[in-house]
């Protein structure tokens, strides 16, 4: 099929060219600047700006704190601290990727503030200019991180100057976050770094960036009356969506191009998730406003909505959520009184942290999420989730709707693919909304984070449904600020192969000029970044954990306290019959504030029209579980579903991201209790084990019974 | 008709085991007689058939018919329906029933009539058609008592309006008739310390080897000296004999009474003020108080500081104040109110100020910590009567500072020390009596709401769990156990020993609620150990102890010296002004300016942050505005929407347990491997795996029985299934059938 010839479609060896102008000059540049801080580990293509040794980093703002004394660098790339060793002491061997708490990447530093004894503290940016010797340096993270650096009071000061206004410089400069890091090298970094623990990952991270990611997706969900759709795998359909899109198999391909049209931005409704009960969710953008059901023959779109049932749910998904506008304000505020010196008195924190109305969105993602994975248990029915572009809360409300009801979408792995589906492959504007080549604040929206901060609730609320724990996702959140992956780069498929391709052509031919925004991506497609590229590179996907995050690091990920959700999660027998047919017309529905409304028309209604401003529940005496005469749905599917409680108490503060600030707030980080019972009970089986070795006992009934507990520790 | 009436809304056909209002006609009650479970000595007083109790207030009529009936006990609620066996809960009170509420424990009770909610109070001159019970463990009871016979709804409800908010004679507790009533069960040996006798105060004066400077003195023995102070109780060692004629003219007063010593040899101290009023005792005071700081200001005692907690502390009315408004919270009428707060929900929260008093106490006895452990001073906490905030504060410090009272028996011996016998008032504070709600404060609430602060914050710095907390709150309320239901020790033996003239039969015993047996099944009892309280093993404490003391002093050494010096010449001179200040009650900031207090506070509190956490050390709370959390499990145990399915705290405590269990399962196996003898004594484990999706309000949960709660409120559905072709009739057919 088609993905063959795309991958005969490899760049050309470009590399070469591409490395050879910045290597030696670079070098050169590194050479000659520094000569002490050459034991500084950077990544390939890095190199230090400018250094201070000395510097003491403390835990506070006051000296009250204890503090750790060691070199500040600036690179091109990032601020890094190096804590001194102690002679003796074993040194540390230090991965350069490693995320560590004393590094920043020069995109995730929000604000720069100099501080001094003799003048008070400024806010710095490339264009000031410093007046003063800086003695205390702090840096605000946008990972809501704050890094306190003291210089030496004496003898060094020119160093504290110029590290500073280094710093200063290149937190602005750093515009072109594709042009990251030097990929050819990064290849081999990457590949030096897994070798030596040699990657227990039997199944990747699915990129969705190939055929048989979207097949085999599809099978596990079951594709009965689905298949995968290669009408867009030009972009020439929509750029936005992905190559392959999930659609109904009944739907040809010529009849499917027709519904185009009919959206914004041509995103189509295509299936998000199968309820193993029947139920389907989709996705969708609005109606094009210039479409008339009257006129155009819309048979392709009731199709797609219905998705072969009888009745459809439209899900307003803008309704009842915030704008990204309004996040991005919520944002703000939240980082504005999670800051280590709150001008907020204590007994009004409460109400400071309701004024930042962040808790209130997040509340209503997890409520609207619930409302419709519910209404997947219970109905057979097409629940379409529909958004004015389909990329941003389309793209939260379907990836929480699956974790709250797919056990699969709360293991490790299937979350990565849910989120490289729900979001990356979907089209999320990763670029306009983390905003890390800062190119106007303007389109800067977490939404993303905001989904990890509803992932953290439901954490929190389910501790035992996830395979991870609040570690990865504050790994995830974290990451998400550093451009150094290609995920959160770009805005949807069609750009990230778009760059790829251009760039690489242009370079060719324009070699000199080439370097300073060449991405150096590998054209896609490419199946996984795992596997063996054969000389070509491209930027590390996120998922590579390993090349981030230590080993020690990444056990905390695991969650403890999972307990495997029982594998009776198949679809019952004679559900993936789909009896309607084309030319049916079905019921549709209209679920906005928590409510059902009937829908007279099937087809259009215009941005918006439909929704009236109204108290959010409307009071109702009864409710689907409820009636008579309609025979009980799937309780036991419904049971599998999680219903998180989105009360006022229930919705809280993800501390242990948002006040990592604050060195009083921050404590008992990771408790390792549960872990210290494990470990205790894994010594105990060994103990035991020992013990029968010795006394060459025939395997007692405990031995079978550790075999089959689940408890028995993973090794 | 019936339904209508109900609320306007169309009667909705009923949960599949419940009847419906219209229903009640075909399913006549008659030949199902429920009685009552009565306790011994519990009388029945009224009773009425037929009345309706609806599951939760979520807006649906879903409910239950029984029968209500009122004991000089309860309130309870019998269903003619039992619930089938398998929702028998797993955590069940002994003593209190699902749907029983005691008398003391009835908050307010309203009725409705048409439609609007009345208090009902007094006498009643029209009956109510709905009966609402709001309960002080934060149950909400719904009755509708329109099927109801005339005459037994009058019964009824006036039967409980009069037994719950009418004043009640002492003698008239529920306690008394139960104990002369009660089978006197052979007394189960208790670790819990009492401190009713010489040998429990001197044991506890050794353990924390504050014997060098304090004794226990019996000078009260038949409460000679003052009904409001214990038999026996510790103070500077000498002291007495110089003062004690005195000490008989003031009733105790102004006799500053050892709480507890720290291992430094600091001890806390609370002393009652005197009165406003004093006329000719006036004059000696100034002479008196100064013998008494002469004594234990000077050496061998450390430094004494004095902290007047009226003035730095809220007054117990604004305790009560705040709590009142926090309670209405929770008590709420269905759940339609709910949503309409979450929007709100923090600055609603913020407004009622109970998270703030408890910032505030745990504030003070941080600083209080402080100058324990660090300035090595003695402290003397001045109160009225040295029974509220003083009990508050020394019981919190000492929680904090003596791993010992973060055991369960430790900590049952602090509230037996600090509050039962330390002669705070639980009597008047909790109002049981119905006197006067003046002097009503939930001051030992507040308290327990600290230590839940401290336990959630430090889970394994605590033998017991937050259960243990809600269940020991939730004891308050109920008239069987002596314990909280006496205003000092005086007044309990002067009680006891009368009655026990009158019974003249055996030895007349009153109840503790130290004695968990009584509530709870060995199973339930299970839920209030903590699985992970690491118990710290014993030869490693001392070394441990003085290693981290030593370098305590090393720091604060210095401090304490340039700072204590000048106090000392400060304190002397200025001792006139001071009495005239605890005579006027006026103390305030008078020993410490409050700017160096609050940086020594800072300081003290930032640097042991700063350090890794001992749990069976020094304990100090985070108190900033994040970290003062509602305590979830008492207050939103029986709101529906707060439940999780599967989630919550109780998941990974089942797994600990599971953990647990499976640790000792080997454990065991290993002893038995090496001494080759089987030792068969199961623990109670509960077992909380057996039910597969727990709810989070785990041990609470009153509503696990309903599979789900509604979560799209619909009526188009039904409608439009109705409106929908018969055509299609068939193919929804295929599609159900083929999906079961």
């Amino acid at each position: 099929m088609l993905p063959t010839a795309k991958s005969s479609f490899k760049v050309r060896q470009q590399e070469p060219g591409a490395g050879q102008p910045r290597g030696p000059k670079f070098s050169s540049a590194n050479a000659k600047r520094n000569r002490p801080c050459q034991a500084f580990p950077g990544i390939p293509g890095e190199f230090v700006l400018e250094a201070a040794p000395g510097v003491r980093r403390s835990l506070g703002a006051s000296l009250r704190f204890d503090s750790i004394l060691g070199t500040l660098f600036c690179t091109n790339r990032r601020v890094a601290f190096v804590p001194d060793v102690p002679p003796g002491a074993k040194a540390h061997p230090r991965c350069s990727f490693l995320h560590s708490e004393y590094d920043v990447a020069l995109p995730c530093i929000g604000k720069l503030v100099a501080a001094s004894s003799v003048s008070k503290a400024k806010v710095l940016t490339a264009s000031s200019s410093l007046k003063f010797v800086p003695e205390e340096l702090v840096l605000y993270c946008r990972d809501f991180r704050v890094l306190h650096f003291r210089f030496p009071e004496s003898g060094l000061e020119p160093g504290a100057f110029r590290v500073t206004m280094a710093i200063a410089r290149a937190q602005e400069s750093d515009r072109d976050v594709a042009a990251w890091s030097d990929p050819t090298q990064l290849r081999n970094l990457e590949n030096a770094q897994r070798s030596p623990e040699e990657e227990e990952d039997p199944a990747p991270t699915l990129l969705f960036e190939s055929l048989q990611d979207w097949e085999q997706e599809l099978r596990r969900l079951g594709p009965a009356g689905w298949r995968v759709s290669v009408a867009n795998e030009r972009f020439d359909m929509a750029t936005s969506l992905p190559r392959y899109l999930w659609v109904p198999s009944q739907l040809l391909d010529n009849e499917l191009k027709r519904a185009f049209a009919h959206f914004n931005q041509r995103r189509i409704p295509r299936l998000c998730w199968r309820h193993p009960g029947g139920s389907d969710l989709l996705r969708a953008a609005s109606f094009h406003a210039a479409s008339d059901p009257e006129k155009e023959d819309t048979r392709a779109v009731e199709a797609l909505l219905l998705a072969g049932h009888a009745r459809c749910v439209v899900v307003d998904t803008v309704a009842d959520l915030p704008s990204p506008t309004e996040i991005q304000l919520a944002h703000v505020r939240l980082r504005t009184l999670c800051l280590p010196d709150p001008a907020v008195a204590d007994e009004k924190w409460l109400s400071a942290l309701e004024g930042t109305r962040w808790l209130d969105h997040v509340r209503a993602c997890v409520r609207k999420a619930s409302d419709v994975a519910v209404l997947l248990a219970e109905r057979r029915c097409s629940v379409v989730l529909q958004e004015s572009d389909d990329r941003d809360l389309n793209c939260l409300v379907a990836s929480l709707v699956q974790l709250l009801a797919d056990p699969h979408a709360r293991t490790q792995l299937g979350f990565q693919n849910l989120v490289q589906r729900e979001w990356v492959a979907a089209g999320h504007p990763f670029a306009q909304r983390l905003n890390l080549c800062r190119d106007g604040d303007r389109g800067e929206a977490p939404v993303f984070q905001l989904f990890l901060d509803c992932t953290w609730q439901l954490l929190r609320q389910f501790p035992a449904a996830f395979a991870f724990a609040e570690a990865y996702l504050l790994a995830l959140h974290d990451s998400s600020y550093v451009p150094f992956f290609s995920t959160f780069l770009f805005s949807c498929q069609w750009e990230r192969s778009r760059r790829g391709q251009h760039r690489a052509f242009g370079q060719l031919y324009t070699p000199v000029n080439g370097w300073r925004d060449a991405p150096n991506l590998k054209i896609l497609p490419q199946a996984s970044c795992s596997a063996p590229a054969g000389g070509g590179a491209c930027l590390p996907s996120i998922w590579t954990w390993a090349l981030h995050y230590s080993a020690q690091q990444r056990a905390q990920f695991q969650n403890t306290v999972y307990t495997r959700a029982s594998d009776g999660h198949t679809a019952p027998p004679g559900c993936s019959k789909l009896k309607a047919t084309l030319s049916e017309t079905g019921a549709v529905f209209l679920l906005a504030r928590g409510a059902l409304a009937p829908q007279p028309h099937l087809f259009p209604w215009k941005n918006g029209s439909l929704v009236k401003k109204g108290p959010w529940r409307v009071p109702s005496s009864d409710s689907l579980s409820d009636q008579q005469g309609w025979p009980s749905s799937y309780p036991a599917l419904l049971g599998e579903v999680l219903v998180p409680a989105c009360v006022g108490p229930a919705i809280q503060l993800w501390r242990r991201c948002y006040l990592r600030g604050s060195p009083e707030r921050q404590h008992g980080l990771f408790p390792p209790t549960l872990s210290g019972l494990t470990e205790e009970l894994e010594l105990l089986q060994e103990c035991l084990n020992d013990g029968h070795w010795r006394a060459a006992a025939p395997p007692s009934p405990a031995e079978s019974e550790e075999a089959g507990s689940p408890l028995s520790p993973s090794r | 008709m019936l339904s209508k009436a109900a609320g306007g809304r169309p009667a909705k056909p009923s949960f599949v085991s419940y009847v419906s209002p219209e229903e009640i006609h075909i399913r006549e009650p008659a030949g199902k007689e429920v009685n009552p479970y009565l306790l011994p000595g519990e009388l029945l007083l009224c009773e009425a058939s037929t009345v309706f109790k609806y599951v939760q207030e979520d807006g649906s009529n879903r409910g239950t018919y029984g029968k209500l009936v009122c004991t000089n006990f309860k309130v309870a609620f019998l269903g003619y329906e039992s619930a089938s066996d398998d929702n028998e809960p797993q955590f069940k009170n002994k003593v209190i029933g699902e749907s029983d509420i005691t008398l003391h424990c009835i908050d307010q009770i309203y009725g409705v009539y048409d439609e609007k909610k009345k208090s009902l109070y007094g006498q009643l001159k029209k009956y109510p058609e709905k009966l609402i019970i709001y309960s002080k463990d934060f149950r909400v009871f719904h009755f509708c008592l329109r099927c109801t016979k005339e005459e037994e709804v009058k019964r009824i409800v006036s039967g409980i309006v009069h037994h719950s908010q009418t004043p009640k004679l002492l003698k008239r507790l529920f306690l008394f008739s139960y104990a002369s009533a009660a089978p006197n069960s052979p007394d189960a040996k208790n670790r819990t310390v009492m401190f009713d006798t010489f040998k429990d105060w001197h044991e506890e004066l050794e353990r924390t080897k504050g014997n060098v400077k304090y004794e226990v003195v019996s000078v009260n023995e038949g409460y000679r000296v003052s009904e409001k102070l214990p038999l026996y109780f510790v103070v500077p060692k000498s002291f007495l004999k110089s003062v004690t004629e005195s000490i008989l003219v003031h009733q105790g007063r102004g006799i500053p009474i050892w709480c507890w010593s720290c291992h430094n040899g600091a001890a806390l101290l609370k002393m009652s003020a005197f009165p406003k009023e004093q006329d000719d005792s006036a004059l000696q005071m100034p002479k008196l108080l100064d013998g008494i700081y002469k004594t234990i200001h000077a050496p061998p005692y450390e430094v004494l500081k004095m902290d007047d907690l009226s003035s730095s502390l809220p007054s117990l009315q604004d305790i009560q104040t705040a709590y009142t408004r926090f309670k209405q919270l929770f008590l709420i009428d269905n759940s339609i109110h709910f949503w309409d707060t979450d929007v709100k929900w923090f600055s609603l929260l913020e407004s009622t100020n109970w998270l703030e008093i408890i910032r505030r106490c745990l504030k003070k006895s941080v600083e209080v910590v402080e100058q324990l452990e660090r300035q090595t001073t003695n402290v003397l906490l001045i109160e009225e009567n040295a029974s509220d905030l003083c009990c508050v504060i020394s019981s919190l410090v000492q929680v904090m500072m003596d791993s010992y009272c973060r055991t369960k028996f430790g900590f049952q011996s602090l509230i037996q020390k600090e509050w039962v016998i330390g002669g705070h008032s639980f009597l008047d504070r909790c109002n049981h009596l119905r006197k006067s709600d003046k002097e009503e404060a939930p001051v030992f609430l507040l308290f327990l709401d600290c230590v839940w602060q401290l336990v959630q914050q430090y889970p394994p710095a605590f033998e017991f769990t937050e259960t243990y907390l809600t269940v020991l709150s939730d004891s308050l309320y109920i008239p069987i156990f002596s314990t909280f239901f006496f205003n000092s020790q005086h007044q309990k033996d002067t009680i006891v020993s009368g009655e026990s003239h009158n019974a003249q039969s055996s030895p007349f015993r009153l109840l503790t609620v130290w004695d968990w047996s009584v509530q709870f099944e060995p199973k339930a009892q299970a839920l209030l150990n903590n699985p992970l309280y690491a118990e710290k093993p014993k030869p490693d404490k001392s070394q441990r102890k003085t290693t981290r003391f030593k370098h305590h002093r090393q720091l604060s050494l210095p401090l304490t010296q340039t700072k204590s010096s000048p106090k000392r010449g400060f304190f002397r001179e200025e001792t006139d002004h001071l009495i005239k200040n605890i005579l006027g009650k006026r103390i305030s900031k008078l020993i410490n300016s409050s700017e160096e207090l609050h940086s020594n506070f800072r300081e003290f509190y930032d640097s042991w942050h700063c350090k890794p956490v001992d749990f069976h050390g020094l304990l100090l709370p985070h108190i900033e505005g994040p970290e003062i959390k509602v305590w979830t499990q008492r207050y939103l145990r029986w709101i529906p929407e707060a439940q999780l399915l599967g989630g919550g705290t109780v998941a990974i405590a089942t797994k600990f347990l599971d953990v647990m269990e499976e640790v000792q399962k080997l454990q065991k196996q290993m002893d038995e491997e090496h001494s080759q003898t089987a030792p068969e004594d199961a623990d109670a484990v509960p077992t909380l795996r057996n039910s597969a999706r727990l709810s989070s309000l785990f041990p609470f949960a009153l509503l696990q029985r309903h599979s789900l709660k509604p979560v799209l409120p619909t009526s188009t559905w039904k409608d439009l299934e109705d409106e929908e072709d018969l055509a299609k009739r068939d193919d929804e057919f295929v599609e159900l059938s083929g999906a079961d």
